[in-house]
C-alpha cells in the first residue's frame, strides 16, 4: 500500500465521513425516517394536548360527543422526502457558498463550511434543524476550524451577514449541536492544495505551455470552489481524486498526462514497449519505490482504477458546473418552481421542539441545572438521536459540578457540628 | 501363651519378639509386606528377589526397605501415595486466578489420589498412568515449583531462626538492663546516704529536694531506657507470633508467585504468564508509518506562480515559514489517497474492489455447484 494512501486513511475525513453511495443513501434515508417518526410523535402530542383543551372547552359549551383525543381530528402533515431534503441541502450549500464568497471569506473557509454543512445534514434532517440557522453556524465554525478566529459580533457585521439579522446567541446556541452533528471531525481535506501540487508537477515536466497550465488551474479552481462542494464528491472521493477530476473537467489531457506520469510503472514482461511519454527526461527508476510492490502502487492496473474513479467523480461534478451557481441556483424561476413548494411543506412539518435553537439551548441548560440540583433526578425522556449527546459530552455533569462547588462555597467551614 | 500378632512375629521366618528383642520390621513400598530385618538381609542380600509372601510376585530390592512410620500399613501406604502425588501436583493457590479454580484443581488431585489409594484395579492403573504421564510431560514445571517451595521453606526457616535469635538477644538485654538498674539503684542509695551524712542541718530541705530530683531523674531515665529497650522487642514480640506466619506465607506466595507463570494445558484458571517485555527497539511516535513518498518525488525548485509571493517575500520566512515545507505538503496532498477507492473500501474493505468480491463469490458459488453436482 502506498504510504500516501495509508496516511490518508488515518484522516477523519476517510474514517468518519467517507461513504459508498449505498451507505450514503441509506444514511439519508435513515435520518429522514427518524425525523419523520420523532416529528410526527411530537406533533401529535402537541395537537392532542391542544385538542384536549379545545375539547374541554367545546364540551362545556356544546356538550358534543367528543372523539378520542388523538383521533381523526389531527392529521400528520406531508413530510419532506429524501430527494426534497437533498435538494434543499444543495440549495442552501450554494447559498452558503455565495454568502461566504460575497463576504470575502477565503476559499478554504467557504469550502470547509460547505463540507460541514453537508455532513451535518447527512445525519440530521432539514425538518429537524432549520438550514438557514445552520448555514450561518457552519460558516462561523468553519472560520474557527480553518484557524481564522473572529468574534461572533464582528463576524455578524461582516459583509452580507448583516442582512441575515442574526444575533450572536443564534450562532452560539447552534454551535455545540453543530459540532456534534459533524462528529467533532474538524479537519476537512480540501483539493485546493493538491491542485497547487499538481501544478508544480505539471510545470516540472517542462513541455507544457505555461498559459495552458495556468488556464487549466484557474478553471479547475473555480470548479473546486463550487462543483465539488455542491455535490457529494467529498463523500465518495479523496481530495486528490477530486482535484484530478476538476483538472480533467478543465483540461482533460493535462489530467491524464499527470496520471500517466504518476502511474508509470510497466510490468517487466511488457517492458520492451516504448515509455509512456517521451518527453519525460528524468530517469525513471529514481522515482520508483523500493519495494517489489511497485505494480500495486504505480502499476497499470491501479492506474486504470484511478482513471475510472476520476471519471466517475468527474461525472458527479459535471452536474454542478460553476456556471450553475448563478444560472440555476440563483434564478428566480428555479426558486419558485423547486424551492418554494418544499419550503411550504417544510413550514408544516418542521420539528416543533427544535425550531428555535436558542430556546432549545436554554431549556437544555435548565434541565442540566435541575439535574445538578437533584443529583440523580430521572433523565429527561429524549428521542435518542445525535442531539442527545449534550449529557454525554459533559455539559450536564460540568454544570452539576459547578453547582456543587457553589453550594459548598456558601459555608466555607462546612455545616453546623 | 499370648496371641502373636504381626507386630511380634515375623511372618516370613516365624521368629518372635520374645527370642529377639531387637527385632525390627521393615516394609517395602512395592507391596507393603512387613518382614524382619534378618529376613530382609537374608533374602535380598544377593540382589533383587521375589517377595516371600505367598501370592505376591513383586520383585523387591533391599534398597527399598525401610521401617514403617505408622503401625497401620494401609495408612503408611496412603501417606506414601499422597506424598508422591503431592510432589507431582505441587501447585499453590497463588498460581490460580480464582479460588474456584484452585478448588477444582484440588478436587482433581484428590480424585486421582483416591483412585490410587483405594480404587479398583483398573482405576488404579489409569490413575497411575495419568500420574506418570503428567510427571513426564511437566517435569520442568514440577521441578520449578518444588524449588520454589523449597526456597520458601528455607526462607521461612531462616526467618524463624532470626526471630528466635532476636528473642534471645532481647532476653539477654533485658537481664543486663535489670542488672544495671540494680547497680544504679544501689549507687544512688549510697549517694543519698552520703549527702545526708554531709549536709545535715541547713540545707536539709535542699538536699532532700536534690535527692528527690535526682531520684525522679533516675526514674525517668530508667523508664526511658526500659521503654527504648522494650520498643523493638514489644513491637516484634507483639507482632511476632502472629505475623511470622503471615510473613512466611507472604514470602512463600511471592516466591511462588514469581514462578506462578507456568501454563498448564489441562489445569484451568492458572494465572496468565507474565512475559518479560520484549525488546521493541526505539519508540516510534508514528507507529511504523512510512513517510517516504511512493508515487512522487519532492524535488528542489518546485514552483508555482500562485505562491511566488510567499517564496520571494522574505517577511514570510522570518516567522519560520518554510516554502519547501509547503511544497512538500502540496505534493503529498496531490497524491495522497489517489489509490483510495471509497466506494469499494467502505463496502467490502481495503484492498478489494466490489467487483472482485462479487467474482470471488461467484467463483465460490460455481465451485459449490460443481461439488454438488459431483
Amino acid at each position: 500500500m502506498a504510504s500516501e494512501d495509508a496516511r490518508y486513511r488515518l484522516s477523519s475525513q476517510y474514517r468518519l465521513w467517507s461513504f459508498s453511495r449505498a451507505e450514503l443513501a441509506s444514511l439519508r434515508e435513515k435520518s429522514n425516517s427518524l425525523a419523520r417518526a420523532s416529528i410526527s410523535e411530537r406533533l401529535s402530542r402537541a395537537s392532542s394536548s391542544s385538542d384536549k383543551n379545545n375539547n374541554d372547552r367545546s364540551a362545556s359549551t356544546s356538550n358534543a360527543n367528543t372523539p378520542d383525543p388523538d383521533g381523526a381530528s389531527f392529521r400528520l402533515p406531508e413530510f419532506l422526502t429524501v430527494a426534497d431534503e437533498s435538494l434543499m441541502t444543495t440549495f442552501y450549500t450554494t447559498q452558503l457558498l455565495g454568502a461566504g464568497s460575497a463576504t470575502g471569506l477565503s476559499d478554504e473557509i467557504c469550502a470547509t463550511a460547505a463540507a460541514f454543512f453537508r455532513r451535518f445534514y447527512i445525519t440530521n434532517s432539514i425538518m429537524t434543524y432549520s438550514p438557514q440557522d445552520m448555514m450561518i453556524v457552519a460558516l462561523f465554525f468553519a472560520c474557527k476550524a480553518e484557524g481564522w478566529f473572529t468574534r461572533v459580533t464582528d463576524f455578524l457585521k461582516m459583509g452580507s451577514f448583516q442582512s441575515l439579522k442574526k444575533q450572536p446567541e443564534d450562532i452560539l446556541a447552534g454551535e455545540f449541536l453543530f459540532c456534534q452533528g459533524i462528529r467533532f471531525a474538524f479537519d476537512v481535506r480540501h483539493p485546493f492544495r493538491p491542485l497547487i501540487g499538481a501544478g508544480m508537477e505539471l510545470r516540472r515536466l517542462g513541455d507544457i505551455k505555461e498559459e495552458r497550465i495556468r488556464a487549466a488551474e484557474e478553471r479547475a479552481k473555480s470548479i473546486l470552489r463550487f462543483s465539488s462542494l455542491a455535490t457529494d464528491a467529498y463523500f465518495h472521493y479523496t481530495p486528490s481524486q477530486i482535484m484530478l477530476a476538476a483538472l480533467s473537467l478543465a483540461d482533460r489531457e493535462l489530467a491524464e498526462r499527470l496520471i500517466h506520469e504518476t502511474f508509470h510503472h510497466i510490468t517487466p514482461p511488457a517492458d520492451n514497449g516504448t515509455p509512456a511519454n517521451g518527453g519525460d527526461g528524468a530517469p525513471k527508476d529514481s522515482r520508483q519505490p523500493k519495494g517489489e510492490n511497485k505494480e500495486a502502487i504505480i502499476g497499470q492496473e491501479i492506474r486504470d482504477k484511478v482513471l475510472g474513479a476520476i471519471e466517475a467523480c468527474r461525472e458527479i461534478m459535471a452536474h454542478e458546473m460553476p456556471e450553475r451557481s448563478k444560472e440555476h441556483w440563483q434564478s428566480i424561476d428555479m426558486y419558485q418552481d423547486l424551492i418554494l413548494p418544499i419550503k411550504k411543506k417544510l413550514k408544516k412539518c418542521r420539528d416543533p421542539d427544535r425550531s428555535n435553537l436558542v430556546a432549545l439551548q436554554r431549556a437544555r441548560r435548565e434541565t442540566a441545572l435541575k439535574k445538578g440540583d437533584s443529583e440523580d433526578g430521572d433523565p429527561e425522556d429524549r428521542g435518542g438521536t445525535v442531539d442527545d449527546d449534550a449529557a454525554v459530552f459533559g455539559e450536564a455533569t460540568r454544570d452539576a459540578k459547578r453547582r456543587k462547588v457553589a453550594k459548598g462555597l456558601d459555608d466555607p467551614f462546612g455545616g453546623p457540628l | 501363651m499370648p496371641v502373636l500378632t504381626s507386630d511380634d512375629m515375623c511372618l516370613v521366618c516365624k521368629t518372635i519378639r520374645y527370642l529377639n528383642k531387637d527385632m525390627e520390621f521393615l516394609i517395602n513400598p512395592e507391596c507393603y509386606h512387613s518382614m524382619c530385618s534378618n529376613c530382609v538381609n537374608r533374602l535380598f542380600n544377593d540382589g533383587p528377589n521375589q517377595c516371600p509372601y505367598a501370592g505376591c510376585h513383586k520383585t523387591l530390592r533391599r534398597k527399598g526397605f525401610r521401617s514403617a512410620f505408622f503401625g497401620d500399613l494401609t495408612v503408611e501406604r496412603e501417606v506414601d501415595i499422597r506424598r508422591r502425588v503431592a510432589a507431582v501436583f505441587n501447585r499453590v493457590e497463588d498460581d490460580f486466578e480464582t479460588l474456584r479454580d484452585y478448588n477444582n484443581y484440588l478436587q482433581m488431585v484428590e480424585d486421582l489420589t483416591f483412585d490410587l489409594v483405594s480404587g479398583t484395579d483398573a482405576g488404579r492403573r489409569d490413575a497411575e498412568a495419568t500420574l506418570q504421564q503428567w510427571e513426564a510431560s511437566h517435569k520442568a514445571e514440577i521441578e520449578r515449583n518444588r524449588k520454589a517451595g523449597r526456597d520458601a521453606d528455607e526462607m521461612t526457616r531462616r526467618r524463624v531462626n532470626a526471630e528466635r535469635d532476636a528473642a534471645r538477644q532481647r532476653r539477654v538485654d533485658a537481664l543486663r538492663e535489670a542488672e544495671d538498674e540494680k547497680v544504679e539503684r544501689a549507687r544512688s542509695r549510697e549517694a543519698e546516704l552520703d549527702s545526708l551524712a554531709q549536709g545535715a542541718a541547713p540545707g536539709g530541705g535542699d538536699g532532700q529536694r536534690v535527692q528527690l530530683k535526682r531520684r525522679g531523674q533516675i526514674n525517668r531515665a530508667t523508664a526511658a531506657a526500659a521503654a527504648a529497650a522494650l520498643e523493638p522487642s514489644a513491637v516484634s514480640a507483639g507482632a511476632g507470633p502472629v505475623s511470622s506466619g503471615a510473613l512466611a506465607s507472604a514470602s512463600f506466595s511471592s516466591a511462588s508467585g514469581a514462578l506462578a507463570e507456568v501454563g498448564r494445558l489441562s489445569i484451568r484458571g492458572l494465572k496468565e504468564k507474565r512475559k518479560p517485555a520484549a525488546a521493541e527497539g526505539p519508540y516510534d511516535p508514528f507507529g511504523g508509518m512510512d513517510f517516504v513518498p511512493s508515487r512522487y518525488r519532492v524535488r528542489g525548485g518546485l514552483d508555482h506562480p500562485w505562491l511566488d509571493k510567499y517564496r520571494l517575500d522574505r517577511s514570510y520566512a522570518t516567522g519560520g515559514y518554510s516554502f519547501d515545507e509547503y511544497t512538500r505538503r502540496a505534493m503529498f496532498e496531490a497524491f495522497a489517497g489517489l489509490g483510495v477507492f471509497v466506494d469499494d473500501e467502505k463496502e467490502v474493505g481495503i484492498g478489494l474492489s466490489a467487483r472482485e468480491v462479487a467474482t470471488i463469490g461467484a467463483g465460490i458459488a460455481a465451485v459449490g455447484d460443481r461439488m454438488e453436482l459431483d
